[in-house]
């Protein structure tokens, strides 16, 4: 057991991250890259900058939504994103570890709060789940992915949690944490290829949107022409 | 927002098809719009030959990539949606309608799908799916509103636009449109509403002589004046119906002394282009566009109407030359500007009704004009009442989208598009509601008679007229006794 913990904590760890870091920048750069060719063929290249940048700290923090707009659903889609967030990348024990692993740490949730978010996240991780479920809009439109998302996010927060503050035996301790560790891992490798990329790409949203109504500059000719209708009437 | 759901005899009305059986037959196209007679054969590899081509040459792929990178399916969208609120039916929700092509586009079109096709096959497309399309695309108003709601970004009126750009590739466009269209660029007058010169000359004679008769002022229509500062370009069906937004246009600039001018070679800004092909669009603003360089006008003017305003405003430095290419304004932006500079005076006493101000989507959904048509109501209408809700946020008439000018689906327009706009009117029970858009004013009209909402509509500068107040100088005879 212990050598296996040590193998999914040790070298698949490292190569399930770099697949999702890897992942992750492949997709940021392409879409990149793809506004990029975009505005360079754009007729026109005045954008609303301003616009797109208040409407995408709007979505990035989006807090007034709570107010205005599906009050329950917001508030819910806020606190699960707050601990999924912050909980991985400053819990005490992650940190440490990569302290352990490459000397680099940085500032860590306090216990209390770390405990607090982990549970906010299972509870409103659930409750988005069931808010599909019980929607007909959502359960029409829902992939299977959709479903699988917030279950499988959930599961190292369980596990994890179980393992930081349940007093159980040393065995079923290492079950909790292989879980924790895998299911972690699983989620690495799945990020970049699924609809979580958007944690990178949610920032371009707005810009893209309005990127997109630039279009290039006399196309009419050029699709004429290649589909054999230039010159052709309306 | 609460919207009711309409009643089954109302979806009767609303969806029955207005086209023969044989028709349908021979079309393969069950859609409640009307479609010239076009190439059946073949049809999805047609459509996805079109849509290749499109993509090699737009920049639309790079929003599609992102948009299925993006996609949560969370269902937000749906609650914002007058179309869905109203019929209730799955297949309205804005992100279904956008699925609808962006899984063409994901199995076609990307490394992933083709992949994925090899593998477990994925089904080449079919005949129903181009028929659904050419089905939900039109039920759309592209009135962007789902816009504001979505977390991913999916821009679902860009998803219309471009499956209504490939499927009229095909042939597969709303007749009323592609008609008016065809004459505009290649008929006789020149113009969607196919008036001749003559018949133009002869409206604006008789406004200019109705503007004396009202105000006792002389009051001009310069037509073909090189070198003006405005080449003023309305709806041309503003010349057939909307004679007293004109003659307001005009009250405005005698009043403020501009220089502007219309011109009997090209007088028309309607450009369908932006309801269902870019080539069209394109070919619209570059003849608007050689008309102000032919007359060397500093700039261009468009009347009251929202997608003109949005097309030459937007589309001309694409097609123009950029930051370099003249600049474009609405009519209310000149009569803001004179107000503001206190040129225009308009009388408070004038107006006293209540009256609201509908935001036509095209103009306001960006937030371009959203304040300025209101600082001018303001300025001199006592009895402003808002709708709610307004501004960028506001619901769309009803027949946006070009889908009002599709004049055999009125009844859908307004049980299903305009179902909430109509209770919106309703609810503020003002006696006139400002709509300065040639689209929205006709859709509006044929919404509150058919559900019955006694309500007038009008546009801002027919408000205007009754209340502008003319220089001492140019009133040449005594203002005729004011009828009760
Ligand atoms: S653009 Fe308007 S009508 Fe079309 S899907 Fe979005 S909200 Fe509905
Ligand atoms: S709001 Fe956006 S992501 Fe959510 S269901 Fe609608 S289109 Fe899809």
């Amino acid at each position: 057991m212990q050598q296996l913990l040590d193998f999914v904590s040790g070298p698949l760890f490292r190569l399930t991250f770099l697949i999702m870091i890897l992942g992750l920048l492949r997709t940021f750069v392409l879409d990149l890259w793809g506004a990029w060719d975009a505005y360079r063929r754009a007729g026109d290249k005045k954008l609303a900058w301003g616009d797109a940048f208040s409407k995408t700290i709007q979505w990035l923090f989006p807090v007034r939504r709570v107010f205005t707009r599906r009050p329950l659903y917001s508030l819910f889609s806020i606190l699960f994103h707050v601990g999924l967030i912050l909980v991985p990348i400053f819990y005490l024990g992650h940190v440490q570890l990569w302290e352990e692993s490459t000397g680099l740490s940085w500032w860590t949730l306090p216990h209390f709060w770390a405990d607090l978010l982990t549970l906010t996240t299972i509870i409103f991780g659930l409750l988005l789940f069931l808010g599909r479920l019980i929607s007909s809009e959502a359960r029409y439109l829902s992939r299977s992915q959709d479903y699988l998302w917030p279950i499988l996010l959930v599961v190292p927060f369980v596990s994890g949690y179980f393992c930081a503050n349940l007093n159980i035996s040393p065995a079923s301790y290492q079950v909790f944490m292989l879980i924790h560790i895998l299911s972690g891992e699983l989620i690495f490798v799945l990020i970049p290829f699924t609809k979580i990329a958007h944690c990178v790409l949610m920032p371009l949203s707005q810009f893209i949107i309005s990127l997109a109504w630039k279009f290039p500059a006399r196309i009419d000719d050029k699709i004429g022409a290649t589909m054999d209708k230039k010159g052709v009437g309306v | 927002m609460r919207i009711g759901l309409i009643t089954p005899e109302e979806r009767e009305k609303a969806f029955k098809t207005p086209k023969k059986p044989d028709v349908i037959e021979k079309q393969k196209l069950n859609v409640r719009y009307h479609v010239e007679d076009y190439e059946v054969g073949s049809r999805p590899r047609r459509f996805l030959e079109a849509f290749a081509v499109i993509l090699k040459h737009t920049n639309y792929r790079f929003a599609l990539e992102h948009f299925i990178r993006m996609s949560a399916k969370c269902a937000r969208c749906a609650v914002q949606c007058p179309v869905y609120l109203a019929t209730g039916d799955k297949c309205d929700i804005p992100c279904h309608r956008s699925e609808l092509l962006l899984s063409v586009y994901r199995r076609h079109f990307t490394m992933g799908g083709m992949f994925r096709g090899r593998l477990f096959g994925n089904g080449y497309l079919t005949d129903d799916e181009i028929e659904e399309m050419a089905e939900s695309f039109w039920n759309c108003t592209a009135c962007r509103r789902c816009t504001l709601e979505c977390p991913a970004g999916i821009d679902h009126a860009l998803l219309t636009h471009l499956g209504r750009f490939i499927l009229s590739e095909i042939g597969i466009a709303p007749r009323a449109l592609v008609v008016s269209t065809r004459e505009q660029l290649e008929g006789a007058t020149g113009n969607t509403s196919a008036l001749p010169v003559p018949a133009l000359q002869d409206t604006l004679e008789f406004l200019e002589e109705d503007i004396f008769d009202d105000k006792g002022v002389e009051v001009k229509f310069p037509l073909d004046v090189e070198r003006s500062e405005y080449l003023f370009t309305p709806a041309v069906s503003d010349f057939l119906m909307e004679a007293e937004t004109l003659m307001g246009i005009a009250a405005v600039f005698k009043a403020t002394g501009g220089s502007w001018t219309i011109s009997t070679n090209y007088y028309d800004a309607i450009n369908y282009g932006l309801f269902y092909n870019d080539r069209i669009l394109e070919r619209v603003i570059r003849k608007l566009y050689a008309e102000a360089e032919r007359l060397k006008t500093d700039s261009i003017l468009i009347g009251e109407c929202g997608h003109a305003s949005r097309t030459a405003r937007y589309f001309v430095p694409i097609h123009c030359g950029g930051s370099k290419a003249k600049p474009v304004y609405n009519i209310m932006e000149y009569t803001h500007k004179m107000l503001e500079e206190g040129k225009l005076k308009l009388d408070p006493n004038v107006v006293t009704e209540t009256v609201t101000y509908h935001d036509p989507c095209n103009i306001a959904r960006q937030g371009w004009l959203v304040d300025k048509p209101r600082e001018i109501v303001r300025a001199f209408c006592k009895n402003y009442v808002e709708m709610k809700p307004n501004k960028t946020e506001n619901l769309c008439c009803g027949g946006g989208g070009g889908s009002v000018s599709i004049d055999e689906i009125r009844p859908y327009r307004t049980t299903v598009g305009g179902r909430a706009k109509a209770d919106q009117i309703r609810e503020t029970g003002a006696k006139y509601v400002i709509a300065p858009c040639a689209n929205c004013k006709k859709q509006l009209r044929e919404l509150l008679e058919d559900q019955e909402v006694d309500c007038e509509v009008i546009g801002l500068h027919d408000l205007i007229y009754k209340a502008i107040i003319f220089n001492d100088k140019d009133i040449n005879k005594p203002k005729p006794d004011k009828e009760d």
